[in-house]
């Protein structure tokens, strides 16, 4: 597993839209590495690092926009549908990954790696596998809002779009996961645990 | 004191969601609340905690699973028109391959040499096999059936084709389980199957009809008056009755009736108004209400919906079907060798071709 640069540059244009809707194999190309770290890493986070379940997500996505991109006017529309299908998608999952786990419980919780001294890394790692089980152990509705915020930068009107609510509905998921989060990882206050502090 | 906290509008704060103004109202109350101050610390540190999280980087391998699965979907639609079986068959075999790889990649393999038995577990509460409680895992077996009741969930290995959740209850029967054909009954309740197989391996007989896996990921739910719901989430189900097919396409439903036969698909974004008309359309025996049903039906279909109404054209007899065509035409224009009263007349050709068409927005 790699990491790479969140980034909020968003190289996609209408025509890369319209090219993948003339069914241009490089054009989807393009959409797919455009956003595939983003899908994968939502659903990775949001199954707390099961890798297969991050994998199923993403490629059930992507073989969906394959098919159905065409119905698609705008940028602004592809965006919302394709994040809405990732919420909908990690939903579902996780209904159907209980009966899954009872066939094979052995789910691989693997974290990413860094380019520090292994020591660090294993701090690092034990801080992030905290904060990945508090997320994970948020309710769903509230998980997605934070976990679409943070990696998609979505603005909250966008967030209200993909998950069906108004704004003031993700205002409050918002205000609420980010508290819960604080009181229960309360522990690695003052431990480094912000985002520039974690990874520098 | 402070008769307007402002803790619910701190994330916005934080995140520059609020207009100026309350960004302002929020700041000012901040300076002289310290429960809100003390809020807006917890918000900050758990925006700060989520801010560690870093993005990972998907596996390459996603994108030749995909890659090999639009083939298989592709080959899949044309099979329906295209006579040459071996070439599809192909194709299908690719894709099975690299689905397979994956699937297995997280489930564990079902011991070879017992194709004819199934395995059987026990997913939450006991459910039976015959008169045998299930507690753990089991083996179903041609002729045996497995039920739940509302207390209990089981999951059943489809051979070493695939695998099936079912519901409470519900009741599955196995019919038969060799290399050629993988079938059972599904007499009432719900089950999800993921397959993959080989299209037209795994069929349902259920009591209003006969569904058939074109691979790979799809529900079928039994009412108590013996209608059937199908939902196909990934690749397509063929559903029978009496020899017609109707080939339902994932993202998209299907009702079936045990009196009115195999309704026409729609799909699940669909208007609710759609839906609830189509239904009677489908359904319904007032032949002037149909028509009424029909003109919200058309009223309220987008591009995507004529896979709706490319059904209705030849289930429906003039005027209707007329109306139905000319609507389509609207969404979707004819292509340059399909005619209004070529496709009027069903003629087959046309047909299929605009159906090419159509299923570019479906």
């Amino acid at each position: 597993m790699q990491l790479c640069t969140v980034t909020s540059d968003f190289p996609i244009d209408d025509r890369t839209i319209e090219a993948c809707q003339r069914g241009d194999s490089e054009g989807f190309r393009l959409l797919f590495e455009v956003y595939k770290d983003r899908v994968y890493s939502i659903a990775l986070y949001y199954f707390n690092g099961d890798e297969a379940s991050a994998h199923d997500i993403t490629q059930q996505i992507f073989l969906k926009l394959l098919t159905h991109i065409s119905q698609f006017e705008s940028r602004s529309e592809f965006s919302t549908w394709l994040y809405r299908m990732v919420a909908n998608a990690c939903l579902d999952r996780k209904r159907a990954l209980r009966r899954f786990l009872s066939f094979d419980g052995s789910r691989v919780d693997k974290i990413p790696e860094t380019r520090k001294s292994i020591e660090d890394k294993v701090i690092q790692r034990e801080r992030e596998a905290s904060i990945r089980s508090a997320i994970s152990g948020l309710r769903p509705k509230l998980r997605m809002a934070i976990l679409l915020k943070h990696f998609e930068e979505l603005s909250y009107d966008e967030i209200a779009v993909v998950l069906g609510c108004s704004k003031g509905t993700v205002a409050s998921r918002l205000n609420r996961g980010h508290q819960i989060l604080a009181q229960k990882l309360a522990h690695l206050r003052g431990d480094g645990a912000g985002g520039g502090t974690l990874e520098e | 004191m402070f008769k307007n906290h402002v803790t619910h509008n701190l994330s916005a704060y934080l995140h520059g969601e609020l207009s100026a103004d309350a960004a302002v109202t929020v700041q000012t109350h901040l300076s002289d609340c310290s429960s809100c101050r003390n809020a807006m610390e917890e918000v900050r540190f758990g925006e700060q905690l989520v801010s560690a999280l870093q993005q990972v980087e998907a596996p390459e391998s996603i994108w030749n699973e995909i890659h090999s699965a639009s083939k298989m979907q592709d080959a899949t639609k044309q099979r329906l028109h295209w006579p040459n079986r071996m070439i599809a068959a192909g194709i299908a075999v690719a894709f099975v391959l690299a689905l397979g790889l994956f699937l297995h990649s997280h489930i564990p393999n079902v011991p070879r040499g017992d194709l004819a038995s199934w395995e059987v577990a026990s997913v939450r509460g006991t459910p039976r096999i015959g008169r045998l409680q299930l507690t753990g895992t089991g083996r179903l077996r041609p002729g045996d059936s497995l039920q739940t009741n509302a207390n209990s969930e089981a999951e059943v290995r489809i051979a070493d084709i695939g695998q099936l959740d079912l519901d409470p209850n519900s009741r599955i029967r196995l019919i038969s389980s060799n290399s050629d054909l993988h079938r059972i009954a599904l007499e009432r309740g719900k089950m999800t199957a993921r397959t993959w197989a080989p299209p037209r391996l795994f069929v349902v007989d259920t009591p209003s009809s006969t569904a058939v896996d074109l691979g790979c990921i799809y529900s079928c739910e039994v009412q108590r008056d013996g209608s059937t719901l199908l939902h196909v989430t990934l690749g397509l189900v063929a559903l029978d009755f009496h020899g017609h097919e109707t080939i339902v396409p994932a993202g998209a439903f299907c009702r079936t009736r045990p009196d009115g036969g195999v309704g026409t698909p729609y799909f699940d974004d669909s208007s609710e108004l759609l839906q609830t008309a189509l239904n009677y359309v489908d359904f319904g025996k007032d032949e002037v209400e149909r028509g009424r049903q029909l003109d919200i039906v058309l009223r309220e279909a987008r591009p995507r919906d004529t896979l709706t109404l490319w059904y209705l054209t030849s289930r429906l007899r003039e005027p209707l079907r007329a109306a139905t065509v000319d609507r389509m035409a609207k969404l979707v224009p004819f292509p340059q060798t399909v005619t209004r009263s070529g496709v009027l007349t069903l003629d087959a050709d046309m047909m299929d071709l605009w159906k090419a068409e159509l299923e570019r927005v479906w």
